[in-house]
């Protein structure tokens, strides 16, 4: 129970930076759909090409934006001496992976959720379709959050580069949007592509920890 | 309680320090002294497992620490060279923070008492970032009684302080020490801290 409490407080603590934090979130939310606008002129009034490409558009700036916020997300931590505190009061480095990324998702990604209906109005997008949209970023969006929380914390052992993490998290995210956009695509394999979306997601979700929790503790010991 | 037997790290095959022996038992002081590189923080680090040594060993409670580490975090307060405070937040937000992640025990009037002895008290309000880099270490140390645990390791307590904290500080040494608390820091600098052993580095 008291570890429970420590979890409800360290996402107090998350609510908390993000909230002080929040022109980040909302830059990320601006270059969203400031992107859509760019490929709206960019693409001519054609509103049928638009609607075409729309869902394309929406996963690939979806993924831009979300790797914008990626190199924030251990390096405050990392920096402030906080990532070691959490470990020696009684959080492992795979533990903080988990929840950095629940963290990531919930105040950088579910934004983003919530605004998908303007962004598929702005594109085109079929109403009847936006379920499958939704559906297919909820699980997305947790994989771009489990990859990105892989690559950050590999960029803390390599802080001179902070685009190779960018590369990682994007060269992985090529099956992710591979199977979301097929969900919207090919309603009739909706079952199937989701399913594989979701065992995507349960792999990453494994990975994660280790992996995550594994580079934490080598960029602890070379700092 | 935390036994260190001939411990010697090396990085990128340069020694850092060898055949370190030290003993950290109820009630003692140990102060490491040394120029600056000479391996304090490492020391420092690899006595909480951050840093893995290339020889020797730490033993927490007659075991070794690997097998007893958990418990080893749960005695333990370390206190390094950065300050977690977040900046962003203010001295109030930030304490309130730490009591809950840390679950402390330690009492509002208690809190308020050494506020008011550290001079923080009329800072309350103020976010970090506005703070003199002393005020932030000041507020860093006040970790030391919200986690209430029996082994301190601070390193470089004293850098950045004024004379008048550091004679609370070493007061605050003293009264952990009666209470059976142990603490190991390092410095760089001579103090009026009564120390129980000094290793030089």
């Amino acid at each position: 129970m008291l570890f429970f409490n420590k979890i409800i407080y360290f996402y107090y603590r998350e609510y908390k930076l993000n909230l002080s934090g929040f022109q980040d979130i909302l830059t990320n939310i601006i270059f969203f759909f400031l992107s859509i606008f760019i490929f709206i002129f960019s693409i001519g009034p054609d509103k049928e090409t638009i609607s075409n490409i729309g869902l394309g558009i929406v996963w690939t700036l979806l993924l831009l934006s979300s790797t914008l916020s990626l190199r924030k997300f251990y390096q405050d931590d990392f920096e402030s001496g906080n990532l070691l505190i959490l470990h020696l009061n009684g959080f492992s480095f795979g533990f903080i992976a988990i929840l950095k990324t629940l963290s990531h998702f919930f105040f950088v990604q579910v934004p983003f959720l919530i605004s998908l209906p303007i962004a598929s109005i702005l594109l085109n997008i079929a109403s009847d379709k936006l379920i499958y949209l939704f559906s297919s970023f909820a699980i997305g969006s947790l994989i771009l959050s489990c990859l990105g929380s892989i690559s950050s914390s590999m960029n803390l052992m390599n802080q001179k580069n902070f685009l190779l993490g960018s590369v990682i998290v994007m060269m992985l995210s090529i099956p992710v949007i591979i199977f979301s956009v097929g969900v919207i695509n090919f309603e009739e394999n909706f079952n199937s592509l989701i399913n594989i979306l979701f065992g995507i997601l349960l792999i990453v979700f494994a990975i994660n920890p280790w992996a995550g929790g594994l580079c934490l503790k080598l960029s602890l010991e070379n700092s | 309680m935390i036994l260190v037997k001939e411990l010697s790290v090396e990085r990128s095959n340069k020694k850092i320090f060898e055949n370190i022996n030290l003993s950290l038992g109820s009630g003692k002081i140990v102060l490491l002294k040394g120029k600056n590189g000479s391996g304090k923080t490492t020391l420092l680090k690899t006595i909480i497992n951050i840093i893995e040594p290339s020889s020797g060993s730490i033993y927490w409670k007659g075991k070794p620490l690997k097998k007893n580490l958990y418990d080893y975090y749960n005695h333990i307060t370390y206190i390094g060279d950065k300050t977690t405070s977040l900046r962003q937040l203010s001295v109030k937000e930030n304490i309130n923070i730490w009591k809950k992640i840390f679950l402390s025990k330690t009492s509002k009037s208690q809190i308020k008492n050494i506020l008011k002895t550290m001079r923080l008290d009329r800072y309350l309000n103020q976010k970090v970032n506005e703070l003199s880099f002393g005020e932030t270490k000041k507020l860093e140390l006040l970790r030391l009684i919200l986690e209430d645990k029996k082994i301190w390791i601070l390193d470089e307590p004293l850098s950045n302080l004024d004379e008048e904290t550091i004679d609370i500080l070493a007061q605050t040494f003293q009264d952990h020490r009666s209470k059976e608390g142990s603490i190991i820091f390092s410095s760089h600098q001579n103090s009026e801290i009564g120390v129980s052993e000094e290793i030089r580095l």
